[in-house]
């Protein structure tokens, strides 16, 4: 993609910035005190028992949940809150939307739109939010369905897609974007076994090209060989953010991943 | 005595003037309930507390008491808070005032059924609110409400027949005069179903017709 920026250019420095990060569901402590850096070109994992706060630590990162307590930062910019505003005051809905281009988020349910084909899903922002015109986002959007080995299902409606295909055109949807940093939320999670191969091989590539990612997810094999450096919360709380080696090869330090982890071994998966 | 296609024959422009009226009140409260029921449920489901709760209780007034009650209302009490309406359109805006909460609460139903999730994808790209009900909602919400909605129009053809409470020559109450000067009521009234029952059919017809084509694209 264009304007992402190689591994070896800018590589290492901080691209998502969170600091102190905390948020409440009334009175539910979801997050508390998360301080964390995502550097350009990584791909980081957020693993943990769920419950933990992991997903919502990764949509308080585009602000689709509001953080009340801390902030996050993209390539510096306050995300979703005004710029030294006490009280917090939320940022106007079009700079909010300014800022969440830059954001590509996959979800678990994929989310694609029925009534559109695989082309028309991706090209959709492009026309709506990117102002392009029909014809060079079409084109635009298929050059991204084809990175996902997609191109001759661009006019397949999701309904006929199986779900490695939806979620394949769901991270085509994103990239169509020219995102600064790409979150995934379980992406694999509801995919039957034999086509979470597919969907990772995509973000495997993704990040061989030094797309930025943060990714939570279940599976431990991916965290283990992809990841550069994985994060582990527990209760809220960031335990741990270490490189793969360090959480899997050894015994952990914390005993928290130390179970955590356990059960995955136990099932042969690390 | 025996059946007597005379009977319609020689009745069959009076009825078919009678049923112009029939139209009018169907088109005409069609209309009202599409474009009132839109606003009536964008209230419904709008995060002012207020607006929802007037709207919800607008609803449940409607859907509650009986079309032929708030027809009569209609007529008889809108002369006293100054709005003195001919009898045809106090039968329209009843019709349409009470089909329009039904279309709401259709229209509520199918926006309900669409996944939330779509709503957070077009959030997170950036999209619009604007082009997230243009492009996303909407269309679905008429895809999903399109039979009941069909429906509901249907019905409203069928309850243009209690205007004929207030006095307006449609087709029942037409019907119902000539079969007071011929005593030939199974005749005009086979006459008037079929009338009623072209009319629903062709509004199936463009049901079916708009369906397919939605589902075409």
């Amino acid at each position: 993609m264009a304007d992402t920026t190689p591994k070896s250019n800018g590589a290492g420095e901080p691209i998502i910035t969170v600091r102190n990060m905390g948020k409440s569901f009334d009175d539910f402590v979801a997050l508390r005190d998360v301080t964390l850096d995502v550097n350009r070109s990584e791909v980081l994992c957020l693993i943990g028992p769920s419950g933990s706060g992991k997903s919502t630590l990764l949509r308080c990162l585009n602000f689709l949940e509001a953080y009340d307590a801390g902030e996050v930062r993209l390539d510096g910019e306050l995300i979703g809150w005004q710029e030294g505003v006490s009280p917090r005051k939320a940022r106007s809905s079009g700079t909010l939307r300014k800022q969440r281009q830059h954001i590509g988020m996959v979800f678990q349910q994929f989310n694609l739109w029925p009534h559109m084909t695989a082309l028309e899903n991706v090209a959709e922002a492009l026309i709506q939010v990117k102002g392009m015109g029909k014809a060079a986002a079409c084109e635009k959007a298929q050059a991204a369905l084809a990175k996902v080995h997609l191109s001759d299902k661009a006019q397949s409606y999701p309904a006929n897609l199986s779900g490695g295909q939806q979620q394949r055109v769901a991270i085509a949807r994103a990239i169509a974007m020219e995102p600064r940093v790409m979150l995934f939320d379980e992406p694999t999670s509801a995919l039957d076994p034999e086509l979470v191969g597919e969907v990772l091989a995509v973000m495997k590539e993704m990040a061989a090209e030094g797309m930025t990612m943060v990714v939570v997810t279940h599976e431990m094999g991916f965290a283990a060989h992809v990841a550069d450096r994985v994060a582990f919360l527990d209760a809220g709380r960031l335990v741990t953010c270490a490189p793969p080696a360090d959480i899997f090869a050894r015994e952990p330090d914390d005993a928290r991943v130390r179970s955590f982890l356990q059960t995955y071994r136990e099932r042969n998966v690390v | 005595m025996n059946f007597s296609f005379d009977v319609i024959w020689h009745n069959l422009p009076y009825l078919l003037a009678a049923a112009r009226w029939t139209l009018l009140i169907s088109v005409a409260g069609m209309a009202i309930s599409i474009v009132w029921g839109v606003f009536l449920c964008a209230a419904r489901i709008s995060k002012n507390r207020l607006l929802a709760n007037v709207a919800a209780l607008y609803i449940s007034f409607f859907r509650g008491v009986p079309l032929l009650v708030q027809l009569l209302m209609a007529y008889y009490m809108l002369p006293y808070v100054g709005l003195d309406l001919p009898a045809i359109a106090a039968a329209i805006l009843a019709v349409g005032l009470c089909s329009a909460a039904y279309t709401a609460e259709i229209l509520r139903g199918a926006l309900q059924a669409i996944p939330a999730g779509q709503t957070e994808a077009a959030h997170a790209l950036g999209i619009p609110g604007f082009s997230l009900w243009k492009r996303i909602l909407v269309p679905q919400a008429i895809r999903i409400g399109l039979p009941s909605l069909v429906n509901e129009l249907i019905l409203l053809v069928k309850v243009s027949s209690l205007a004929s409470v207030v006095g307006i020559g449609e087709l029942t109450r037409i019907s119902q005069n000539i079969t007071g000067q011929t005593y030939r009521p199974l005749e005009i009234y086979i006459a008037a179903a079929a009338i009623y029952f072209l009319i629903n059919l062709v509004i199936s017809g463009l049901g079916r017709l708009a369906e397919k084509r939605l589902q075409a694209g």
